[in-house]
C-alpha cells in the first residue's frame, strides 16, 4: 500500500498524519491553511481531522493548523532549503517525490515589470495526491491503433475527469508496447509536472521505458526542443491550452511524429469555441477525439468520434 | 645504564613538546578541513541552487576521510527521509566526527552554525549563512597559524628544557 505522503511532514508530525496516509488511496486533496482547520477530500468528499489526525465531518472537532507547524511543514518539503525550489515556489507548486503536487500561496512579492519574483509569508499549501491508475487507457487502445500504426489524439475533459491519468496511462502503454503496436520513443512535455510528476527531474510516475520527459518547460518551446533533441515518434501533451502550443504540435504532426494532447472542454464544440478555429482545422490535425465526463461521481470516456465518422 | 635512562627521559620529554605542536597543527589542519568543507557547500548552493542534502552528496567525492563518511550517512539519512530535519542529521554526523578532532568548542559551532539558520527563501541569504561560518573559521585559523609558530617552538623548547631538567633533579 502506498503511503508516500507521510514523507512530506516531518518527523514530529508523522503520528498525527499517519492515518490520513494509511487512507492515501482515498485522498485526493489535503488542504493546510493557517490558524484554519484541516479539510481533506476523501472520496470526493469533504472531511476534517480532528486533534489525533482521525477523521471527522464535525467541524467543530477540527484540528485548526498551526501558522508554526504549516511552515516546518514546507521547510521540510524543500528539503530544508526553500532557495532551491523558488522557481516552482513562483510558479505557485512544487513536485514531491511520489508525483504529489504542493500548491502554495501567500504573499506575493513582484518584479518591477509586475511579474511575480516569489512568494512570502506561505500560509497555504494544497497537497494534491498522486494517484497513478495503471491500466487507465485499456478499455481505449484497441481504438487509438490502426493496422498497427498510432492515431493522433485529442482527449477533451472538464476538469477533475481523469484526462490527465487518462494520457499519462497511454504514454506508458505506448512506449512500452502492448497487444495493438510494438513500443516507441515518446517524447513528453510536462509543464506542470502532472504527467510525470517528476522529482529533482526524474519522474515518480511509470511513462514508460521509451519515454523521454521535458520537465517544467513551457509546451511550445519544450515540443520543438524534443523534436530536435530525441527524434520521438510520439510526442504528447496535458492541457494544449495557447495558440502557440497549436502551432508547435502542427510542427510535430508534420515532422511525422503521432501527437497525443488533451485539453479542457464539456465537449469539442467547447474546444473549437474556445480556440476559435474550425472544425476541419481539427480533422487535420486529430484522427481520434476521445471525451470524457463523469456520472455518478465516477469518470469514464463519453464519446469516442473519428475522423470522417460523421461525429467530428 | 645511567646514560640510556637519561637519554630515555630527554627523548620522553622532548617527545611531549613535539606531541604538543602536532596537536595544535592537528587543529589547524581540521579547521582548515572544515573551512573547505563550508566554501565546496557554498559554492554548490552558488553555482547549482542545490538543496543542502544535495549539496552534501555532491561534495561528497571531495572530502577526505573521515570527513567523506559522515556525509555519505548525512546522504543516506536524508535520502532515506526519516523525517528528521538536515540540521539535525548534519549535526549528529558531524558531531561524531569532530569530537575525534583536536578542535575547541568555538571551531566546532563555528562550522555547525549554519544549520541552524537553513530554510532561507533567498539562496544569497542561505549562502551568507554558510559564508559566515567560513569567515569565523578564517580568523580562528589565521589567529592560531599565528601563535602556532611561537606556541609549537616554545613546546618543543620546553619539552627538551624539561627533559634536562628532570635528568638533573634525578642524577
Amino acid at each position: 500500500m502506498d503511503n508516500s505522503i507521510i514523507q512530506l511532514f516531518p518527523l514530529q508530525y508523522r503520528a498525527f498524519w499517519q492515518r490520513t496516509a494509511e487512507e492515501q488511496e482515498h485522498i485526493q486533496e489535503i488542504r493546510l491553511r493557517a490558524g484554519r482547520p484541516v479539510v481533506l477530500h476523501r472520496n470526493g468528499r469533504e472531511v476534517f481531522l480532528d486533534g489525533k489526525g482521525r477523521f471527522t465531518n464535525l467541524q467543530s472537532d477540527s484540528y485548526v493548523m498551526e501558522e508554526k507547524v504549516l511552515r516546518e511543514i514546507l521547510e521540510h518539503i524543500c528539503h530544508y532549503s526553500p532557495y532551491a525550489f523558488e522557481e516552482e515556489i513562483r510558479r505557485g507548486f512544487v513536485t514531491v517525490a511520489g508525483g504529489h503536487r504542493v500548491g502554495v500561496a501567500g504573499q506575493a512579492v513582484l518584479e518591477a515589470d509586475g511579474s511575480i519574483r516569489t512568494l512570502k509569508n506561505i500560509s497555504f499549501l494544497n497537497i494534491r495526491v498522486s494517484h497513478q491508475m495503471k491500466g487507465a487507457a485499456d478499455g481505449i487502445l484497441s481504438v487509438m491503433y490502426r493496422k498497427g500504426s498510432l492515431k493522433n489524439a485529442l482527449i477533451i475533459s472538464p476538469p477533475g475527469c481523469g484526462k490527465t491519468t487518462l494520457l499519462r496511462d497511454l504514454i506508458r502503454q505506448i512506449s512500452d508496447g502492448n497487444a495493438y503496436g510494438a513500443g516507441v520513443a515518446v517524447g513528453v512535455v510536462d509543464e506542470r509536472s502532472e504527467l510525470a510528476g517528476s522529482f529533482l527531474g526524474r519522474p515518480q510516475n511509470d511513462l514508460g521505458m521509451r519515454t523521454d520527459v521535458l520537465d517544467g518547460c513551457p509546451k511550445e518551446t519544450g515540443m520543438l526542443l524534443l523534436l530536435r533533441s530525441m527524434s520521438p515518434a510520439v510526442i504528447a501533451i496535458d492541457e494544449l491550452g495557447s495558440d502557440g502550443e497549436l502551432r508547435a504540435l502542427g510542427q510535430a504532426a508534420a515532422c511525422g511524429c503521432r501527437i497525443l494532447a488533451t485539453a479542457h472542454g464539456e465537449d469539442r464544440r467547447d474546444v473549437e469555441r474556445r480556440f476559435g478555429l474550425r472544425s476541419d482545422f481539427w480533422e487535420k490535425m486529430f484522427d481520434l477525439c476521445i471525451v470524457l465526463g463523469k456520472e455518478n461521481g465516477k469518470c469514464l470516456v463519453r464519446q469516442i468520434s473519428e475522423r470522417g465518422d460523421g461525429l467530428w | 645504564m645511567k646514560a640510556l635512562g637519561c637519554c630515555m627521559i630527554f627523548g620522553g620529554c622532548l617527545g611531549m613538546g613535539m606531541w604538543y605542536r602536532s596537536q595544535m597543527n592537528g587543529r589547524l589542519r581540521a579547521l582548515r578541513s572544515l573551512r573547505n568543507i563550508l566554501e565546496l557547500l557554498a559554492g554548490e548552493v552558488r553555482y547549482g541552487r542545490d538543496t543542502l542534502p544535495e549539496c552534501c552528496s555532491h561534495i561528497v567525492r571531495y572530502l577526505p576521510a573521515p570527513y567523506d563518511g559522515a556525509f555519505r550517512k548525512i546522504e543516506d539519512r536524508m535520502t532515506e527521509n526519516t523525517g528528521i530535519s538536515f540540521g539535525e542529521v548534519f549535526r549528529e554526523e558531524m558531531d561524531s566526527v569532530l569530537k575525534e578532532l583536536p578542535l575547541k568548542d568555538g571551531d566546532r559551532v563555528c562550522f555547525l552554525d549554519f544549520t541552524r539558520q537553513a530554510g532561507f527563501a533567498d539562496s544569497q541569504m542561505q549562502l551568507r549563512a554558510i559564508e559566515q561560518g567560513v569567515e569565523r573559521l578564517d580568523v580562528t585559523e589565521e589567529r592560531l597559524e599565528k601563535e602556532n609558530e611561537e606556541k609549537s617552538r616554545m613546546a618543543v623548547g620546553l619539552g627538551a628544557m624539561g627533559g634536562l631538567l628532570l635528568i638533573l633533579v634525578l642524577c
